[in-house]
C-alpha cells in the first residue's frame, strides 16, 4: 500500500511550524520565495538558452532574439548533423561513447577500489594501516587536474599518450571516495555483525560481499555519482594526453570545435557546438533526477566534516 | 589443575595470532587502491619532482640544474601575474558564492520560502554541466555583438559593453564560476544545517531570537566545519582554474594571456612551449600547496571536533 498523502502532509507541517514560531509575515515568505525564483532564473537562463537555440540555423543563432524560437525550426536537422561527417564520420557520437566509457569505467573502478579500501581501513587493523591511511588522506583534496601534467610526463616516457588507459586508470584513484566510504562504513556496518559472521565461519570475502556490501549501498551510490560526474566533466587530463580526435571525450571535442569556430572562421560549427553541448548535459541531468535521493541524502562531502 | 594452567596461555596466544592473521587479510582490501594510488598519483608527482631538477636544451642536451627551474619560475613575472589573478579571483568569488549558498541553504533549512525542494533541485542542475559547455553557453550569452546580455546592458544604458574586455573578463569568470558551483555548495551547507538539532533552534526561538539571529548566531556557528571545508575546497578549485579561461581564450585571445592562471602557465610552458623543467617545477609547487591545504583541512576539522 502506498501512502503518499500522509507523508506529504507531515512534511508540510514540519515546514510550516517554524514559520509560525518566527512570527514571520506573509510578506517575508513571499519576498524570500521571490529571491529563490530570481536565483532560479539566473540558474536556468543558460540551460533554457541552449535548449531554445539548439533549434536554430547558424544565421538565426547570431541574428535572432536569444530567448525565443525563430523559423526555420532546425532541431532535428541539427541533431542529425551530429551524426554526419565533421572531423570524421559521426565523430560526435564516437566522443559520446568515449565519454560514457571513460565515465563508467573510471567511476565504477573508483567506487570499487574506494569501497574495498574504505572497508579495509574501517574494519581491519593490520601493521601500518593507520600510517597508510594518513598517507592516502594527505592527497584527499588533490584533484586529477593537479596531477595531469605529472601524468603527461610519465605517459610520454612509457607510451601512454593517446591510450584510453591513460585516461581511465587515474580516474579510478579517488582518495576522497576512500575517506567517504571509511566514514560511512564506520557509521553503518556494525563491527559486531562482522564478528558474529566470523564466528559462524564465514570467509572474509563472503562477509564483505553478502553482509557489508548491502549496508554500504547509499554511501556507494554517492561515491559512484561523484566519480562519474568528475570523469564526465574532466577536461584538462584528456586535453593534454590525447591528440587523436577519435579517442576524445565530449568535453575536449567541444573545446576543439570552439577553437575551430574561432580560429578557422568556420562559423558553420556554431549550431553543432550548441546541439553538442545540449546532448552532453542531458544524460547527467537525467541521472541526477533518477537518483535524487542519494545526492539529497547529503553524503556528498558532508560526511567529511561530520 | 596443572593442565588447565598450561592450556590457558596457549589458548590466548593462539587466539590473538588468529586475530592478527585475520586482520592481516584486511591488507588485501586495501592493496588494489594503494597500487593505483602509488602508480597514478604518488609516482607521477615524484617523477615531476625529479624532472624539475633538469633542463633540456637544444644545444648541450639534458643537464642537472638543481633548483634553478624553481628559481626561474619564482622569478618569472608572468607566473606571479597568474598567481595574483587567481588569488584576487578567489578572494572575491569564494566569499560571494558561499554567502549566496549559505543564504539559500538557511532559507531551505528553515522552510521559510515556498517550494523549497523545487528550487533546491534547480539550483543543483549546473553541477551536471561540464565547465566546457558552461563556458560555451556563457560565451554566446555575453558575446559582444549578438549576445542577449550585451543587448540587455545596452537597454539599461551601457551600450557596447564587452564582457570579455581585459577590464571585465575577471568579473565575467566570477559570474560563470558562481553559476557552476553555488548549487553544489548550497547542497552541502543545507545537509550540514539539517544535522543541527531542531530542539536547539526551537529553544532559541522561544527565547525570542529573530530569524536573522537564529541564522547568524545559532545555525552559522554549528556548520562552521562545513564552511571551513568548503572554503578550502574552493581555494583549491580557484588555484587550478583552467577550463573557463582556456575556452574563452579561444574566442577572445587578447583578453586571456598564456599565463592567465598558474595551470594555463603550466600548460603553455610544458606542452605548448616544451619547457618541461619549469612546468614540472610549477606543477610540483602547485601540488605541494594543494596537499598542504588538504592536510590542514583535516587537522582543522579534527581539531574542532575535539575542541
Amino acid at each position: 500500500m502506498k501512502r503518499p498523502r500522509p507523508d506529504r502532509s507531515a512534511r508540510y507541517d514540519e515546514e510550516v511550524v517554524p514559520l509560525r514560531l518566527y512570527g514571520l509575515g506573509r510578506g517575508t515568505v513571499v519576498g524570500l520565495t521571490a529571491l529563490c525564483a530570481l536565483f532560479a532564473i539566473f540558474t536556468l537562463i543558460p540551460i533554457v538558452w541552449i535548449a531554445i537555440n539548439s533549434t536554430k540555423t547558424q544565421a538565426n543563432l547570431l541574428g535572432s532574439f536569444g530567448f525565443w524560437f525563430a523559423s526555420p525550426f532546425r532541431f532535428f536537422h541539427n541533431f542529425g548533423m551530429l551524426f554526419q561527417n565533421v572531423d570524421g564520420e559521426g565523430i560526435y557520437f564516437r566522443w559520446f561513447l568515449n565519454t560514457a566509457l571513460y565515465a563508467i569505467a573510471g567511476g565504477v573502478g573508483a567506487t570499487l577500489f574506494a569501497t574495498l579500501a574504505g572497508y579495509g581501513f574501517a574494519r581491519f587493523h593490520f601493521r601500518g594501516s593507520t600510517a597508510l591511511f594518513y598517507f592516502v588522506i594527505a592527497a584527499l583534496l588533490v584533484p586529477v587536474t593537479a596531477i595531469a601534467y605529472p601524468l603527461y610526463l610519465v605517459y610520454s616516457r612509457i607510451g601512454l599518450i593517446n591510450s584510453i588507459w591513460g585516461m581511465i586508470l587515474p580516474s579510478m584513484v579517488a582518495p576522497v571516495g576512500v575517506y567517504l566510504m571509511k566514514t560511512f562504513i564506520e557509521a553503518s556496518v556494525p563491527r559486531e555483525l562482522i564478528d558474529a559472521a566470523r564466528v559462524d565461519g564465514a570467509g572474509e570475502i563472503k562477509i564483505f560481499y553478502r553482509l557489508a556490501l548491502p549496508l554500504m549501498k547509499p554511501g556507494l551510490m554517492t561515491v559512484l555519482l561523484i566519480s562519474i560526474v568528475a570523469v564526465w566533466n574532466n577536461y584538462f587530463l584528456p586535453f593534454i594526453i590525447f591528440s587523436q580526435n577519435r579517442i576524445f571525450p565530449l568535453t575536449v571535442g567541444i573545446g576543439v570545435w570552439a577553437t575551430r569556430a574561432q580560429n578557422a572562421g568556420d562559423e558553420r560549427v556554431f549550431p553543432l557546438i550548441v546541439m553538442g553541448g545540449l546532448v552532453t548535459i542531458i544524460p547527467l541531468m537525467l541521472i541526477f533526477l533518477v537518483i535524487q535521493k542519494y545526492w539529497k541524502s547529503g553524503m556528498l562531502v558532508g560526511a567529511v566534516v561530520e | 589443575m596443572s593442565t588447565l594452567a598450561i592450556r590457558r596461555p596457549a589458548v590466548r596466544s593462539r587466539r590473538s595470532s588468529w586475530a592478527q592473521r585475520r586482520d592481516r587479510r584486511g591488507l588485501w582490501f586495501v592493496v588494489p587502491f594503494t597500487l593505483l594510488f602509488l602508480a597514478f598519483l604518488a609516482a607521477p608527482l615524484g617523477y615531476a619532482a625529479y624532472e624539475s631538477l633538469f633542463r633540456d636544451q637544444l644545444i648541450g642536451g639534458r643537464s642537472y640544474v638543481g633548483l634553478a627551474n624553481y628559481h626561474a619560475a619564482l622569478h618569472d613575472g608572468t607566473f606571479w601575474s597568474g598567481v595574483w589573478h587567481v588569488a584576487l579571483f578567489g578572494a572575491i568569488q569564494i566569499p560571494l558564492m558561499l554567502a549566496i549558498a549559505f543564504f539559500f541553504a538557511a532559507i531551505f533549512d528553515l522552510g521559510v520560502a515556498r517550494f523549497g525542494p523545487f528550487w533546491r533541485a534547480i539550483f543543483f542542475l549546473p553541477f551536471a554541466v561540464p565547465a566546457v559547455v558552461a563556458s560555451v553557453m556563457w560565451n554566446f550569452l555575453l558575446e559582444p555583438s549578438f549576445g542577449p546580455f550585451t543587448h540587455f546592458a545596452g537597454f539599461l544604458g551601457f551600450p557596447n559593453t564587452d564582457f570579455f574586455s581585459p577590464g571585465l573578463i575577471w568579473p565575467t569568470i566570477v559570474v560563470i564560476v558562481i553559476w557552476e558551483w553555488t548549487g553544489y555548495n548550497m547542497i552541502i551547507l543545507y545537509t550540514a544545517l539539517r544535522s543541527v538539532p531542531r530542539s536547539v533552534v526551537e529553544a532559541a526561538v522561544l527565547d525570542g531570537a529573530s530569524l536573522f539571529k537564529v541564522i547568524t548566531r545559532v545555525k552559522l556557528p554549528m556548520v562552521r566545519p562545513a564552511i571551513v571545508m568548503l572554503v578550502f575546497l574552493n581555494v583549491i578549485g580557484a588555484l587550478q582554474l583552467f577550463v573557463e579561461p582556456q575556452i574563452l581564450g579561444d574566442f577572445y585571445p587578447t583578453a586571456i594571456s598564456n599565463h592567465f592562471t598558474p595551470t594555463i602557465y603550466i600548460y603553455n610552458q610544458g606542452i605548448a612551449g616544451q619547457e618541461y623543467g619549469i612546468a614540472s617545477a610549477t606543477a610540483v609547487m602547485l601540488a605541494i600547496v594543494i596537499i598542504f591545504i588538504s592536510a590542514s583541512v583535516l587537522l582543522l576539522t579534527r581539531w574542532r571536533r575535539h575542541a
